[in-house]
Parts: C-alpha cells; sequence; structure tokens
C-alpha cells in the first residue's frame, strides 16, 4: 500500500519535472525570436516613432472595441517605454519625457493587464493620452497628429485623444458612437 | 491502515508542516514620512474611512484577522497585501510623483464608484470595511477637491 502511494507521488514528481523542462525550453526559445523580428523595422526615425506607433494601434484596438489588441497594444508599450533613447532628446524634452515616463508606463501595464475591461482600459487611456500629447508637442512625433476631443465621454467631461488621420475613430465610445468627436490641433 | 486514514495522515501532516511557514507580517508601526497626510490635508472623516476601508491593503500597517495566523490562509492575504500595496500605498504616497499622485487618486474614486474597491470578497468578511453611500460621496468629494487643488498648482 504504501509503496503503491510513493510510488504515484515519485511518479507524478517526475512528470512535473519533465513539463517544467519543456516549457522552459520553449519560453527562452521565443524572446529571442521575437527581438530578431522587432530590429528589422527599426529605422532611423524620431525618438518617440515606437511609442506613437504603439499609442496609435492601442487607439485604433480602443475605437474598434476590441480589448485583447488593446491590451496587446499596452504591453508593446511597456516595452516601448523601457528601451526608449532619453539619449536623442534635447534636455528640455527630456524633462518632458521624465515627467511622464513613470505614470505613462503604468497606464499601459495596466491596459495591458486589463483585457476583458473596456471600460477600464478607457480610464487609463484618457490620462496616458494627455501625457503622449505632451510628450508629442515637446519631442514630435515622427509624422503628422491630430489631437482630437470627444465631448461626451465620462458623463460628457469630455476627453481627448491623438490620431493619424483627420478621420474620427472614437477610442472612448468605440462602434456605438464612432464618428463622435472634434480636431483640437494639427500636430506637426 | 486503511488508504483513507493514510491520506488523512499525510494531509494533517503537511497541514502542520505549513504552519512554520509564515509570511512577515506588513505591520510598521511607524507614521511614514511619506504618508499621504503629509502631502494633503485629509480630514480626520475622511482618514478614518480610508484607515478602515483601504489600509489592510495599502499600508505598512495592517490589522490582522485572527486567521491570518493559519496557513494557508496567512499566505494568501499575504499575496493579496503585496499586491494592493505595489498598486497603492498611502504610506509611501508622497514618494509617487505628481503626475502619479493624480492618476492613483483618480484610480481610486474610479474603483470606489465602479464597486471593485474595496474587493468585495474582503468587505463581505469586514463588514466595517464596506462603505457606505454617504462615506463613498465623502471620499469622492475629497478627491475632487485635491485634485483641484493639484491642478491649480500646474
Amino acid at each position: 500500500m504504501k509503496t503503491l502511494v510513493f510510488s504515484i507521488a515519485l511518479s507524478t514528481l517526475f512528470f512535473a519535472a519533465c513539463n517544467n523542462g519543456t516549457t522552459n525550453n520553449e519560453s527562452t526559445k521565443e524572446p529571442s525570436s521575437a527581438a530578431n523580428n522587432q530590429k528589422a523595422p527599426a529605422a532611423p526615425g524620431s525618438p518617440t516613432e515606437e511609442l506613437v506607433n504603439d499609442y496609435l494601434q492601442l487607439k485604433d484596438a480602443l475605437a474598434k472595441d476590441n480589448d485583447k489588441d488593446a491590451a496587446a497594444a499596452g504591453n508593446k508599450m511597456v516595452k516601448a517605454f523601457n528601451n526608449f533613447d532619453k539619449t536623442s532628446l534635447t534636455p528640455e524634452q527630456a524633462k518632458v519625457y521624465n515627467d511622464i515616463e513613470e505614470d505613462a508606463k503604468e497606464h499601459a501595464e495596466h491596459i495591458g493587464a486589463n483585457a476583458g475591461n473596456i471600460e477600464h482600459q478607457r480610464e487609463h487611456f484618457e490620462t496616458l493620452s494627455e501625457e503622449i500629447y505632451e510628450l508629442v508637442k515637446s519631442a514630435g512625433a515622427g509624422q503628422k497628429l491630430y489631437y482630437t476631443h470627444c465631448p461626451m465621454y465620462n458623463n460628457n467631461k469630455g476627453a481627448n485623444w491623438l490620431s493619424g488621420t483627420k478621420e474620427i475613430q472614437n477610442p472612448y465610445l468605440g462602434q456605438a458612437m464612432s464618428t463622435c468627436g472634434t480636431v483640437k490641433e494639427e500636430l506637426n | 491502515m486503511s488508504r483513507i486514514k493514510i491520506i488523512l495522515l499525510v494531509v494533517l501532516l503537511v497541514f502542520i508542516l505549513i504552519q512554520f511557514i509564515r509570511p512577515v507580517r506588513d505591520e510598521n508601526g511607524q507614521a511614514s514620512p511619506d504618508q499621504i497626510g503629509k502631502v494633503y490635508a485629509v480630514p480626520e472623516n475622511v482618514n478614518a474611512v480610508l484607515r478602515a476601508s483601504c489600509y489592510d491593503c495599502h499600508s505598512n500597517n495592517t490589522d490582522y484577522p485572527w486567521y491570518a495566523e493559519i496557513q494557508p490562509a496567512g499566505w494568501w492575504l499575504a499575496s493579496h497585501i503585496r499586491r494592493g500595496k505595489s498598486e497603492l500605498n498611502f504610506d509611501r504616497f508622497g514618494e509617487y510623483s505628481k503626475r502619479r499622485q493624480d492618476s492613483k487618486l483618480k484610480s481610486i474614486a474610479n474603483s470606489i464608484e465602479d464597486g471593485t474597491m474595496p474587493l468585495p470578497s474582503y468587505a463581505f468578511i469586514h463588514t466595517d470595511a464596506k462603505l457606505s453611500k454617504k462615506n463613498k460621496m465623502l471620499i469622492k468629494n475629497w478627491i475632487k477637491a485635491t485634485r483641484d487643488s493639484l491642478s491649480k498648482k500646474k
């Protein structure tokens, strides 16, 4: 009886150990290939380019009511903050960046962690948008951006976002009110 | 011995053994120099509500229930407290950048409004932590006033 119990315990331990081993191998392989993929499109441009691109992806996902894509874009943004190259900024621009970095990264993290709760993602997106606006206003975006206002979000308190196109695709109200909003400012 | 007896004995043994693995308690006892009351005006009634409803998981001083002494309940509490403090720690509020303080205040108001905080499972056991409508308004008004004063300073 006892030997049976022990042999079952041992064999489960053994299998568990095996399983761990294989999953570890797989997970160590993944990052290297991902890193290779990322290197390819890194063309020289504005230092904020990666952040802005990820932000616009996040905005598009929210406009389409897609919480999963929004979370993925949020996680990409966290990486973009971690890899951000501050050396190419002027002291003035670096000051703006340092001011927003910690908070903006936290908003991106929360968006990444909240697939399934799109309203919560939008709450974080609201402040994140203000911070990215301040950053691109100071350091440029490497592309034309439209600073757009939605008067209806949050019980008519209103909120802003940045878009790469003049055409309105509202990330706060999603498909329900997709064309609600007006361009407040064009950033070159 | 029958199989059931052996299994019960093993379970009991494991239960006794895990009692010796005790998480570090979240009890500082001292007033922190970075606590929220040093950076913003926190009226006494607001402070009392925050202490009753939030401080168990969002400060350096948890008021532990008796079952924290029993594992694995103590581990479960410790993991909640660790997560809670990493999101928001009222005793370290002054260490956050101004922007983060503002974001934290906004998140507090939102989570109270949405009813995600205090955690429903926590409020179920700690009935004194449950926020009444009046106390919800009290906290939200205090946050609004504090955030307004923040945006004026900018």
